[in-house]
């Protein structure tokens, strides 16, 4: 529905996009009132494509529409969850797609001024879109009264400079003002008080692009798509130890097991190497071992959808989050995988809240010293504690990103950090491998 | 400058902050030194320190003197599942450098950095504007060569030192 026509030659640009039913939900939308178009988003059932999922309808409900005073709508484009890189393939192959969607938004919201704030190093692709907003004010979609309905509306690409922490709404909003990217105490949400203090609406990249088949095809028919409260097409960016890493564009009812193991995929894992772990949805939701990443806790087939990944909590489960999945295979070492990711936390904490800056760092150097042979047993218990003590005490989830990583790589693999500590000179040579937590004798179905 | 500003109400140039600091630091040399951060708070009307908080905070700007071609390799979870140590490794012994330093000819710069977003490419580095994906060791020789080149081709034509 987002990518099946961004192989279709040409299609970066107007001339082709158009042809191929480009801005037709444009023309229909401004026909309709701008009510209509957040109804129809509430009737399909999308949700953030962010990471936290939460129902676009409902947050753009919530924005306020004080008299007088501009409101404006924001696109993060800063994707930076290790494990993450769909909007970038959605914004470097079919550009127009993300500009389409934020007209449609921004007319459904009242917005006149519209912003995309795309992460630093994705350069190129800042110049992919800004060639696209030329060509659209060219062809009449942006500017003062569009197809003349008397609505105006600009586009706007700015970008960031390396802070991982500017994909939170509100650090985000502090970096579009030209400052640190410290995320604000909520409330005020910025739904009341956002950008330069006006209401405003964050979306994701992937978000305000699914606005346009939504529109085309009505809600309800994005909603028959998928299953359950999972409405509509999810991309998901498979990376790690697979055949075919790449983005996939799926609707939500295919199997963990078919989307790693069949061609139409991932393509299995090379080398004829078992399954050992995966991270589903970005580095910061729970990692799950072969067993319970391919069938929940209560038996059933584990599924690629909000519901199914989330099954049985932290204790069993994990998240759909951005839709970064990460395979590792049996030959990749957990402590070492926790490490680099507890690094990269290091790295983006913004150093605002103390639990954060200190234990992301804590963390990083105890789980460097497992790594290296040099761990105390006592180290476990010590990282658990330290996860406990940054999660849910900071002013933004990225204590909990950083946490949570830590907490199920110990919940469901401390054995192999054990093993490391029993073995300090053993675990720099060689890695632990499967053991007895990953199905030895798993075979795939296809 | 002025069509950067223009994105912004009246009165919210601060927001061009980061786009300006990103064209400074182009032109100069590719680091961002006191008295260049100086002129661009004159030129948003800002207190230097307003500057100096946002260049230190966001890992694109340079402190510090770098060479012509900065090699940022990214060493984050899903590239290091695929190898990126021995990148980096292989990039130390052939530039005999470390991680933050430049070559003695003032060339090449390694820089170890964390997710980039191209994590289904990987090993992976930013040169520049663009990504270099799938990185192998004949991938990095061919690389330094294409960059040497470049750099040859500009001091004969254009007179660039280095």
């Amino acid at each position: 529905m987002l990518l099946e026509k961004a192989h279709i030659e040409g299609i970066k640009h107007y001339p082709v996009y158009r042809k191929e039913g480009g801005y037709a939900s444009v023309e229909k939308a401004l026909k309709m009132k701008p009510e209509e178009i957040v109804e129809e988003v509430k009737v399909s059932g999308l949700r953030g494509r962010g990471g936290a999922g939460f129902p676009t309808g409902m947050k753009w409900s919530f924005l306020a529409k004080p008299e007088g005073v501009p409101r404006y709508l924001v696109c993060n484009a800063d994707e930076s969850e290790p494990g993450t890189f769909k909007d970038r393939f959605l914004m470097e192959f079919i550009p127009h797609l993300l500009i389409e969607g934020m007209i449609v938004s921004s007319y459904a919201l009242g917005c006149n001024s519209s912003y995309i704030y795309i992460r630093g190093e994705y350069h190129w692709i800042a110049e992919i879109l800004e060639e696209a907003i030329q060509e659209a004010r060219d062809n009449g979609w942006l500017g003062d009264n569009i197809q003349g309905s008397g609505f105006n509306c600009n586009v706007y690409v700015q970008r960031g400079a390396g802070a991982y922490i500017c994909g939170e709404e509100t650090a985000l909003l502090e970096s579009l003002e030209g400052k640190r990217g410290n995320p604000r105490i909520k409330p005020p949400f910025p739904a009341v008080k956002g950008l330069w203090g006006c209401p405003t609406v964050v979306n994701n990249v992937e978000t305000i692009a699914a606005v346009v088949p939504i529109i085309n095809q009505g809600g309800a028919a994005y909603a028959s798509i998928g299953v359950g409260k999972s409405t509509g097409t999810k991309l998901i960016s498979a990376c790690g130890n697979i055949n075919k890493p790449g983005v996939y564009e799926i609707d939500m009812t295919i199997s963990v097991e078919e989307f790693i193991f069949s061609d139409e995929y991932c393509g299995g894992i090379p080398n004829g190497k078992r399954l050992k772990a995966c991270i589903p949805g970005g580095s910061s939701v729970p990692i799950l071992p072969a067993n319970l990443l391919l069938t929940t806790a209560k038996g059933e087939k584990r599924m690629m959808n909000y519901e199914s990944l989330a099954d049985g909590g932290f204790a069993t489960g994990t998240m759909m989050g951005s839709g970064g999945f990460i395979v590792l295979d049996e030959d990749q070492c957990i402590v070492k995988h926790t490490y680099t990711l507890a690094r990269f936390y290091r790295h983006e904490s913004c150093g605002q809240c103390s639990p954060c800056r200190e234990g992301t760092g804590w963390m990083e150097k105890i789980l460097w010293n497992i790594e290296q042979g040099k761990g105390k047993m006592s180290d476990i218990d010590l990282l658990w504690d330290i996860q406990r003590k940054i999660e849910g005490n900071t002013i933004c989830p990225l204590g909990d990103a950083a946490a949570w990583p830590v907490a199920a790589a110990i919940r469901h693999f401390r054995d192999e950090f054990e093993w490391h500590v029993n073995n300090p000179e053993l675990c720099t040579k060689q890695n632990y491998g499967l053991a007895h937590y990953a199905d030895p004798v798993y075979v795939p179905a296809t | 400058m002025q069509e950067i500003i223009n994105k912004y109400p009246a009165g919210k140039q601060k927001s061009a902050l980061l786009p300006v600091l990103h064209l400074a630091q182009e032109q100069f040399n590719g680091w961002l030194d006191v008295p260049v951060m100086d002129y661009v708070a004159g030129l948003l009307q800002l207190d230097p320190i307003e500057v100096y908080e946002v260049a230190s905070f966001y890992s694109m700007y340079n402190l510090k003197p770098v060479g012509k071609f900065v090699f940022e390799v990214c060493q984050t979870g899903p590239c290091m599942l695929n190898g990126s140590d021995d990148i980096i490794q292989y990039i130390k012994s052939k530039l005999q450098i470390g991680v933050g330093e430049t070559t003695s000819d003032g060339l090449f710069t390694l820089k170890t950095v964390e997710c980039l977003g191209a994590c289904g490419y990987a090993p992976m580095m930013q040169l520049g504007k663009h990504y270099r994906e799938h990185l192998t060791p004949n991938k990095v020789d061919e690389i330094v060569e294409e960059c040497r080149k470049q750099a040859a081709l500009a001091t004969n034509g254009n007179g660039y030192q280095s």
